[in-house]
């Protein structure tokens, strides 16, 4: 596993040479008699840069180590290059001298090959954890360290694939950066670049210069990066726009940038939003009268997306499910705080309502808007043909879900019985750019008249009211314990093996844990927050593995932990 | 090869007082020619793999100088091919990655240094050790102790590492004994310069080749002449080598002021050693130091009268060296004791027995050492003062940050042809239930990291068939063996599948194909399609499986996973016994994109028809549990804020570095996702037909959507003034 892959470059010249950058005039040692001896207290200027695979790190060195060249400063750089092309990090460091060759009288500085922690004065990283991990380790100290960071981010693999949002919070990253360095740069450096039609590295170095940390004249990097020979103009562009950055400075950054900061509620619902029509003035004017103003926005979007997804009928029924939700958080005597329960219950009702069947995913896949947004997204130029692949994989479930009950059931039970036809999948590949392709699932999201018939409707209008009543039954006990309650429908999402488990979870968590919970006195807080807690701890173990041996863990020792409490 | 080396060639063909400017494993390269080689030998491995790749590249100037340069089948060829300097007065220089490379070299190593040699021969390895390094944490110097072989650890300064590299060739021929030169990887991978000399032609080469063969009993390795070698070898070659170390001056003393104490360090330990010396107030930036330091660009053999020398009258001294055992501190120490010499020496006591020296471990021993061996010294405050700041600093630091940040661990590229097979893997093993993985050395070794996890062991390059055998017959099910293409002519096809076969067992191996050395920088391998010139042969893999009498034998292409979890399913429930090969083919993509990038850019630019691919994922089927991330890992399908106020959780996303290679796809429908994926593809520079069929296409399509509503209200048009707060509210809450 030896790794030298030479990472591919945003600039696409990593595969260029890391030497080739030198000019000829830069020749060793050559002494000039009369130059001024020199104070040995200069040390040489030190960088550090933390990038990922396929980021330029290695492109952004060389431009560094020409400059130095070309200013006949002595340079040495060196390189942990990482594992593989864009999943590991990597690093790089530079030493400058600042003093020309000429005036060194043939001495030959000792450059380091390693940072040392309190004596970085430049720290640049190509993404915001990885600014993060570079003040982790010690590099960037309050006398010294610039740091310059993207605040975008680039998920690592534990972030990813948790089964709900294992995002790590990175919300305080910037804050850390400025308390921790002298001075921070800190800029969504990959919009910027999009906008200038320029790249990371190119920007990162126009940062790097107008940060006015190196004693290297602006013309020096244009040189490096002609003589470099690729994507000159772009990159030259990206210098400028980096430099005319650094000059406007992290002040004209509001506190707490970020690429794409996140707080779940503060997200405007228009760029994903699944309503197509406008809000009926009858919902609107119920949501107004009937509801607290902390809880209005999340109905709106409920409704709007309910109103899309069955019609304005569904829609008033998803207000009229909610109005007792709301009344049992209203009649608590310590008096509803912020409308909490009321307002995750909406979410999470408005979500499973609008439960993805295939008529569904047909009519969200046949929409014009989203054939204009795939159209931008690959690039393709008006006029420019697009073809769509859809990867489609109807099973047994997928299909049954869509049938009338006195058909699906028997089919199910059929598949109980022989096992290959419940292993029974059809995979498509359907291009709905063609007109036959288009028309499969066209046809299918007309079907939408037919679905409060259909099996899975059923189904889920009927577990809808199990978790209804159970949320209603605990938050009548206390509000947090009715939170939970509400949350575990968060269990319930995804397709196919996914769904399965999660419905599968839901059902021994809710069962178990919520609908034959022993009742709790009404003002006895200490049990019902330890209440609270085991539904939390289950349902976090359940998004814990998918084979679910967490949950079954947690669960065990949660009722062992209650034998032992009452033998 | 993954990148052309063309203009790195440019800089060996420099000659007498021209300037070099370049990577320190270059520099050795360059070295190499200047010293008059007449073979060179290798084989890939970071952070060395460069060198073989420059050589491969600079065939040109080679033929004409007449050196000879061989891909070896693996490290212990590459030894075995330095046994040509044994009889004749040639020299060659062999290079590798340690510890693993000497490990497999050792035999033939063992082999040289008791015959010992003629003509000069070096072996350069790189010294995998730190951070960055992708193997076991050992030291090769115990190999040199064993064997009586020179060990040089160049101070990190290019024309330090071509003038060692240039004496280093005479000490071998000097003293008749192979000299090994290890570089850490921040050196291999260090930018500097020097003055070069001219390339020197060999004397005899296969340009001016030897006429007659010469025999000498003396150098053949079996008794007796092997007692004489090793009589030699104390007697004889080691004096010589002490006296040419002390005579050439190849360890250097860098006299300070504060002459009652001084630091015996290694030679590549010096720059840092320097720094931290430096951040204490001991040291300018020139080098210029306050205490002594004896550096070692030998560090085998130590010479004693030269550590004596430096220790005597001395208060105590310090010895800094990487790595462990402690060989050289236990050496000084002996040395010392039988020279009838007090002086205290330190070393892990104040600095860790394990780990790399990096900045920060130096300063905090060196600020150790220093207090306790001059307390007097003002520069100890400071050291003190330094130091504390230095961990204070940090502690803020891990303080403001609040905890831990993610690890990055290393995975497969975009689009690699690996990954799917290890998706099908998963798939497989829903079924039949978990089975025991003997994983190898190559990209495939990723299996064993997140998202995928798979993977029981890893034994060596090409042991994992091996390395399966005491677990085969010991377990229910049968087990798998992982091994790439690389692994597999290294080693693998004999200590594997021949075992395997010889022993009848029955097991699954599959061979993943790729094309090239991939993990180490897409080398040629034995089996590569297509090389580019008639230098290397093509050998077959199926051939040779057939050859050692395998029978059951599948190909299949790695990216159809159902086809792969298919033969997975079959190959772990046959009733047929023996060993079972499933041969997973797909180019490395890296290597494969490079190629067609190039192609499809110079025909868009000449205005041809192209057709451009990437996949998506619709963000409003997506439910955000990201079972698709969990079998794949891919750097390209990340997640992005779902833009849902009902559905808060993250969404799956595909980004632009997307190369389409349709895993994607294929796992969702394999593994019955879920079906947001799409591919999009746009045909460029369209011909007329295409522009008209998809105008049809798409007027037919704005008909239907428009027949059912669909053409007003897409989910864009949305504005958010519907569900966000009105003023009033806003003020309400």
């Amino acid at each position: 596993m030896s790794a030298e892959i030479a990472t591919e470059s945003a600039t696409e010249s990593a595969t260029e040479s890391a030497t080739e950058s030198a000019t000829e005039d830069t020749t060793g040692p050559s002494p000039e008699s009369g130059a001024p001896p020199l104070p040995d207290t200069t040390e040489p200027i030190t960088i550090l840069i933390g990038a990922l695979g396929g980021e330029g790190g290695g492109v952004l060195t060389d431009w560094l180590v020409a400059a130095a060249m070309a200013a006949d400063f002595p340079v040495q750089s060196t390189s942990i290059p990482g594992v593989a092309q864009r999943t590991g990090a990597t690093t790089y460091y530079l030493e400058i001298f600042p003093v020309k060759r000429s005036r060194l009288n043939g001495r030959e500085p000792v450059m380091g090959l390693y940072p040392s922690p309190g004596r970085v004065d430049l720290a640049i990283a190509s993404e915001l954890l990885e600014a993060g991990r570079i003040i982790e380790n010690g590099f960037v100290s309050p006398d010294r360290t610039t740091l310059i960071a993207s605040t975008h981010r680039i998920y690592a693999i534990a972030e990813k694939s948790a089964m709900g949002d294992g995002r790590f919070d990175t919300g305080h990253l910037p804050g850390v950066a400025r308390e921790m360095a002298r001075q921070a740069f800190l800029f969504d450096l990959p919009r910027i670049a999009r906008e200038n039609r320029s790249v990371l590295n190119a920007l990162l170095l126009g940062v790097v210069v107008g940060s006015g940390r190196l004693p290297l004249a602006p013309e020096l990097f244009q040189q490096a990066i002609r003589e470099k020979g690729i994507a000159v103009e772009s990159n030259l562009r990206g210098l400028e726009v980096g430099m005319a950055l650094a000059l406007e400075g992290d002040r004209a950054q509001p506190a707490g940038v970020g690429g794409e900061e996140y707080s779940p509620d503060a997200d405007a619902p228009e760029e994903n939003a699944q309503g197509a029509g406008p809000l009926p003035a009858s919902l609107a004017k119920r949501i107004e009268e009937e509801f607290p103003a902390a809880v209005r926005t999340m109905l709106r979007a409920g409704v709007l997306r309910l109103v899309d997804f069955q019609g304005q009928r569904y829609a008033e029924r998803y207000l009229e499910r909610m109005i007792p939700v709301l009344e049992v958080e209203a009649s608590h005597a310590n008096g509803p705080g912020g409308y909490d329960l009321t307002r995750e219950a909406a979410r999470q009702l408005a979500a499973w309502m609008s439960f993805e069947d295939a008529i569904r995913v047909a009519e969200l896949k046949t929409r014009p808007a989203r054939f204009r947004r795939i159209a931008a997204e690959a690039g393709a130029e008006a006029g420019e043909p697009l073809r769509i692949t859809e990867f489609l994989d109807p099973g047994l479930d997928e299909i049954s879900a869509i049938l009338p009950p006195f058909l699906a059931r028997p089919l199910l039970r059929l598949a109980g019985r022989y096992p290959a036809l419940a292993r029974f999948r059809r995979p498509m590949k359907v291009r709905t750019d063609t007109i036959a392709g288009f028309l499969q699932l066209w046809l299918m999201a007309r079907l939408r008249w037919f679905r409060p018939y259909t099996f899975r409707y059923g189904e889920e209008q009927q577990l809808i009211e199990r978790w209804l009543s159970g949320v209603k039954k605990v938050a009548a006990m206390d509000l947090a314990l009715g939170l939970e309650a509400a949350l575990c429908a968060k269990l319930l999402k995804g397709y196919g093996d996914t769904y399965r488990r999660g419905r599968k979870n839901f059902e021994k968590i809710f069962s178990g844990l919520v609908e034959n919970m022993p009742a709790v006195e009404k003002g006895n807080g200490a049990q019902a927050q330890a209440a609270a807690v085991k539904l939390r701890e289950a349902r976090e173990a359940a998004l814990a593995d998918e084979e679910g041996a967490t949950l079954d863990r947690v669960m065990q020792a949660q009722a062992q932990e209650e034998a032992g409490e009452h033998p | 090869m993954e990148r052309s080396f063309a203009k790195e060639v440019e800089s060996l063909k420099l000659g007498e007082g021209e300037v070099f400017h370049g990577e320190g494993i270059l520099a050795m390269t360059k070295a190499l020619l200047q010293s008059g080689v007449s073979y060179v030998g290798g084989y890939q491995g970071a952070p060395v793999s460069h060198m073989m790749d420059v050589l491969n590249d600079g065939r040109e100037i080679l033929d004409e100088l007449g050196v000879h340069v061989e891909t070896c089948a693996n490290e212990a060829a590459a030894a075995a091919m330095l046994g040509a300097s044994i009889n004749y007065p040639m020299r060659g220089a062999v290079v590798w990655k340690s510890v693993v490379g000497t490990n497999v070299a050792s035999d033939a190593l063992s082999n040289l240094a008791s015959a010992g040699v003629t003509g000069g021969a070096l072996i350069i390895v790189g010294e995998d050790y730190g951070e960055g390094a992708s193997i076991i944490q050992e030291r090769t110097h115990a190999f040199a102790l064993k064997s009586s072989i020179w060990l040089f650890d160049p101070r990190p300064h290019l024309p330090k590492f071509v003038s060692l590299i240039e004496e280093a060739f005479e000490l071998s021929e000097e003293t008749n004994t192979p000299v090994m030169m290890e570089f850490r990887i921040r050196a291999c991978h260090v930018h500097g310069s020097f003055v070069c000399k001219d390339n020197k032609k060999p004397a005899i080469s296969r340009n001016t080749p030897l006429t007659e063969p010469r025999q000498n009993f003396d150098r053949i390795c079996l008794p007796p002449s092997t007692y004489l070698q090793e009589q030699q070898k104390v007697h004889v070659r080691l004096p010589a080598a002490l006296d040419f170390i002390r005579r050439r001056e190849l360890n250097e003393v860098f006299e300070g002021e504060q002459k009652d104490v001084g630091i015996i360090l290694q030679g590549g330990m010096y720059n840092s050693t320097i720094r931290a010396l430096n951040q204490l107030g001991l040291a300018d930036s020139f080098g210029k130091t306050t205490v002594p330091l004896l550096v070692l660009n030998v560090v085998h053999p130590l010479v004693p009268e030269e550590i004596t020398g430096f220790c005597q009258d001395k208060r105590s001294v310090l010895v800094i060296e990487e790595g462990n055992p402690d060989y050289i501190e236990q050496s000084v120490n002996v040395l010392l004791r039988k020279a009838g010499i007090d002086t205290p020496v330190h070393g892990k006591d104040f600095l860790p027995m394990a780990g790399e020296y990096t900045g920060e471990v130096l300063l905090a021993g060196l600020s150790g050492y220093v207090s306790s061996a001059m307390p007097d010294h003002p520069a100890v405050a400071m050291a003190q003062a330094e130091a504390a700041r230095v961990t204070e600093n940090k502690r803020r630091a891990a303080e403001l940050l609040g905890q831990t940040l993610p690890k990055r661990p290393p995975g497969f590229c975009v689009g690699c042809p690996e990954r799917p097979v290890f998706s099908a893997l998963q798939l497989a093993q829903k079924e039949v239930g978990e089975v025991h993985i003997s994983a190898d050395i190559g990209c495939h070794t990723f299996s064993t990291l997140p998202p995928f996890n798979l993977g029981n062991t890893v034994m060596g390059y090409g042991l994992g068939l091996a390395s399966s055998m005491g677990v085969t017959p010991n377990i229910d099910k049968r087990v798998i063996t992982f091994m790439g293409d690389g692994g597999f002519w290294h080693n693998g096809l004999t200590s594997g599948v021949i075992g395997a076969q010889f022993n009848r067992n029955d097991s699954v191996l599959v061979v993943m194909n790729n094309g090239f050395s991939a993990a180490t920088g897409q080398q040629y391998l034995p089996s590569t399609p297509d090389k580019k010139n008639g230098q290397f042969a093509d050998l077959s893999i199926q051939d040779a499986l057939r050859g050692v009498g395998v029978k059951w034998l599948k190909r299949v292409r790695t990216y159809d996973v159902r086809e792969v979890t298919k033969i997975f399913k079959e190959a772990l429930t046959t009733s047929v016994k023996g060993l079972k090969v499933i041969l997973a083919e797909g180019e490395c993509m890296l290597s494969r994109h490079r190629r067609e990038r190039v192609v499809r850019q110079q025909k868009l630019k000449a205005g041809r028809r192209v057709i451009t691919a990437k996949f998506g994922v619709d963000a409003d089927v997506c439910t955000g549990d990201h079972a698709c991330i969990r079998m794949s890992g891919c750097p390209s399908l990340t997640i992005k804020p779902s833009g849902d106020i009902l559905k808060p959780d993250p969404v799956a996303t595909v980004d632009n570095s997307c190369l389409a290679c349709g895993l994607c796809g294929e796992n969702a429908q394999a593994a019955a996702l879920c079906p947001s994926f799409y591919q999009a593809e746009v045909v460029r520079n369209a011909n007329l037909f295409d522009r008209m069929l998809a105008g049809v296409r798409k007027g037919v399509i704005a008909g239907l959507q428009a027949l059912s509503g669909q053409s007003g209200g897409g989910p864009s048009e949305v504005g958010p003034s519907q569900v966000a707060p009105s003023a009033s509210e806003a003020k309400a809450a």
